[in-house]
């Protein structure tokens, strides 16, 4: 006759190897969070032709469009006005080692930019884009900014050499052309992609942007130097890794990366809203041209 | 036998017919004035290859030794980069004839009717031989 | 005059109307003066099986929206003729002629190679205008106005008038293309003088079409879902789309009312658009819209253009706008310098 305690402990046994078949068996269940809040290995399920569908409506939850690097929470701007509706949230850097490493000049103008960013005019052609945040203005915000954008976007994988991603921020859209040779016939905002795969990771080398966008409101910039690596790499069913390594010489000592999560949007009949802000820029702008009444 | 008159009138009532969307896309005449037309030789400082409009910046010398500044402005890019233009295709000193209207308000602006380099091609025309439309992408 | 001219005109293609079949969707007569019946060809599918449509597409033409008078009674010419008509219509279009005087060269603009040469080129079926319904090639007749859209419609064209003389009051009563809200990615697409292109991008469960000009993806769900609800309006409606046979077809609802966003002179409460995309041959998408608006036309209306597809020879560029819209400014503070010069008296 087996003792209570061998009885017990069969017991035990039956209900843990349950447990890890039920734990087997659940896709994300099993899926070990490791302490940086990365996922462990995930192997997405195949599209066509073999690689990972990342298709779908996605966003970045970082507050990394204030600030990439650490920032408090504050007050915004005209707080007389807009109390807690104006105010910013608090984020942390989303940049690998924390800042990012200006040349001497080049940390003074973000500075200045930082200073200037609300400031608008428009009234000469050759001064036009010298002052003020370009998302202010509602300027496309060029790559990686677009994809941290506090906005929804969608990628469109299908099969053809062209990959869609369309932002919901100003009707944005980007093609990336795949294993393409050419590159940019003359700059744009937001820039010439070119994508191939690496294993499970699509890879986008982003050259040709304007060089007036920035990556932030803080007034962090670039030249027309910027040359910008994305990778896109599927970490479950509801989230994509991003990382982009930045390199301009113009302007930063060596390239520097940021890394944060993309989550999928996952509401019933999600879809992109239009947030055409032309129209709410138009008084900023041009208002000082308007014929008095 | 249909006259060339007959023709343009029936194909200007075609054209009034058409009934485009974007009538008032740009009208030019809103902004040039058809009564300031100019013609000058000047060189090339830079160009613009922005939409909705390319601007090509011209330093015009003027009897007296002193330089003006004109900004010309011309069509989309997008038209020219099919055609195997790039950004590099029009440099800095180049010499370009400008036949245009100026701006209404008087300022030093005009539209670039008719853009010529001094051996009077046409600026622009033609393939630059490097991508030229039917020839298939670089992949 | 002009009314006995316009009356002409009316007569003309009602007499023509009731002599003609009608064109659209049906197989090409025995009569050899129709172009012929397009080969068959065999849809190709995407790997999830919808037909394909990705590509670059290209829809220039100098084909009218509407039949001209002088064509009344012809839907689709022959050889000659259709030679003819090009060279008519190229003549009229092309902006190399200096003729006319200043007041019309100054519209020009520039020469004829910054915009897309295929927009001197007929329709290969070598129709004589791009409306198939009504049978005449013309827009039906209107419905006269309300009091409310009359005044509405005066102001409109004040607005417009002060444009045209370069003197605009403010940037909201210009239009929407000037203020780079919306161009050619407005439904329903209609061939302009350049850009005339649109990539077509498909997913399983989406078909997406970005025009050139201005950038904007107009993504198109075909799982059935509803439209957005009532309360929320766009500048380009918001569009749901199946397949009915080869054929994609979609429809769109939710349009602002801003003047502007709905086809000119349509009243967006009662206005409806369905567009139909077949691929009829490898390199052609036939594109088909109908607008029907009882409280503007009699009639809904029907055109066909087609589309040539153009890469990878040819590739989109970005076309951003409001970034270096340098002309707003010009506009405006020109108008501000005239005024202050004494121009353009109140």
């Amino acid at each position: 006759m087996r003792s209570p305690f061998s009885r017990a402990m069969t017991l035990v046994a039956i209900a843990a190897a349950i447990v890890v078949l039920c734990l087997s068996v659940l896709p994300t269940a099993g899926q070990q969070r490791l302490a940086s809040g990365q996922f462990s290995p995930y192997r997405a399920p195949r599209f066509f032709d073999g690689h990972p569908d990342l298709n779908g409506v996605w966003q970045a939850f970082v507050t990394a469009n204030i600030d990439l690097e650490d920032h408090e929470a504050q007050a915004g701007p005209h707080p007389e006005l807009l109390g807690a509706y104006g105010a910013w949230p608090a984020g942390q850097t989303v940049i690998e080692g924390g800042e990012i490493p200006y040349q001497p000049w080049a940390l003074e103008k973000k500075k200045q930019n930082a200073e200037r960013r609300m400031m608008v005019d428009v009234s000469e052609d050759k001064s036009w884009h010298d002052l003020g945040d370009p998302e202010l203005k509602c300027y496309m915000p060029g790559v990686p900014r677009a994809t941290y954008m506090p906005f929804p976007f969608q990628i469109v994988q299908g099969s053809s050499d062209y990959l869609l991603i369309a932002y919901e921020f100003t009707s944005a859209t980007r093609t990336i052309r795949m294993n393409w040779k050419d590159t940019a016939p003359t700059d744009s905002w937001m820039g010439w992609s070119r994508g191939r795969w690496d294993g499970d990771t699509l890879v986008v080398d982003v050259t040709g942007q304007r060089p007036e966008t920035w990556f932030d409101r803080a007034g962090n910039f670039h030249s027309d130097a910027l040359h910008v690596i994305e990778r896109y790499t599927p970490a479950s069913p509801y989230h994509l890794m991003y990382e982009a390594t930045i390199e301009d010489p113009k302007v930063f000592t060596r390239p520097w990366k940021i890394s944060f999560p993309l989550y999928r949007r996952m509401e019933r009949n999600v879809q992109l809203l239009e947030f055409k802000c032309v129209p709410f820029t138009e008084e900023l702008l041009y208002g000082k041209f308007r014929r008095p009444s | 036998m249909r006259t060339l008159r007959s023709t343009v009138a029936s194909v200007g009532l075609l054209l009034a017919l058409s009934a485009p969307k974007l009538s008032a896309h740009h009208a030019f005449a809103s902004e040039f004035d058809a009564k300031k037309p100019v013609k000058f030789k000047g060189t090339v400082t830079k160009m613009l290859w922005v939409n909705p409009h390319a601007w090509i910046y011209v330093d015009v010398k003027k009897p007296d030794g002193s330089v003006e500044e004109w900004m010309i402005e011309a069509g989309t890019p997008n038209t020219l980069l099919r055609r195997g233009f790039t950004k590099e295709s029009l440099q800095p000193g180049t010499e370009i004839s400008v036949d245009g209207y100026q701006s209404k308000d008087g300022s030093r602006r005009a539209n670039g009717r008719d853009l010529t380099l001094p051996d009077g091609r046409t600026l622009f025309l033609g393939s630059s031989g490097t991508g030229a439309p039917d020839e298939p992408a670089k992949k | 005059m002009r009314h006995r001219f316009l009356t002409a005109i009316a007569t003309a293609a009602a007499l023509s109307a009731l002599s003609l079949p009608v064109l659209a969707r049906q197989a090409p007569a025995a009569a050899a003066k129709r172009p012929p019946a397009p080969k068959p060809w065999t849809a190709t599918r995407t790997p999830w099986g919808d037909p394909d449509l990705q590509g670059v597409w290209n829809d220039a033409t100098s084909t009218p929206l509407q039949r001209p008078s002088d064509r009344a009674g012809k839907d689709v010419l022959t050889d000659d003729e259709a030679a003819r008509f090009e060279e008519e219509l190229a003549f009229g279009l092309t902006r190399d002629r200096r003729d006319g005087g200043s007041e019309v060269d100054v519209n020009r603009a520039y020469n004829e190679h910054w915009m897309d040469a295929r927009r001197l080129k007929i329709t290969a079926d070598r129709r004589t205008s791009l409306i198939v319904d009504p049978p005449d090639g013309r827009l039906p007749p209107l419905v006269p106005l309300s009091a409310e859209r009359q005044k509405a419609r005066a102001a409109g064209a004040a607005a417009n008038a002060r444009f045209i003389a370069g003197m605009p009051y403010s940037p909201e009563e210009m239009s929407l293309p000037v203020r780079c809200i919306i161009r050619t990615d407005s439904p329903p697409y209609l061939p302009t003088i350049y850009n005339n292109n649109f990539q077509i991008y498909q997913s399983p469960g989406y078909v997406v079409i970005a025009p050139e000009m201005i950038h904007s993806a107009r993504i198109i769900p075909l799982d059935g879902r509803p439209h957005l609800g009532k309360k929320l309006r766009q500048w380009l409606g918001d569009t749901r789309g199946h397949w009915d046979g080869n054929s994609l077809v979609i429809e769109t609802t939710n349009f602002r009312t801003d003047n502007g966003v709905v086809y000119q002179g349509a009243n967006p409460e009662a206005y409806r658009i369905t567009e139909r995309f077949t691929r009829v041959a490898a390199d052609t998408i036939n594109y088909e819209f109908t607008i029907s608006d009882p409280t503007t036309w009699t009639k809904p209306w029907t055109a066909v253009i087609p589309w040539t597809k153009v890469d990878p020879g040819e590739q989109m560029y970005e076309y951003a706008c409001h970034e270096d819209n340098f002309d707003i400014v010009h506009l405006l503070s020109g108008a501000r310098i005239r005024e202050k010069n004494g121009e353009g008296g109140r």
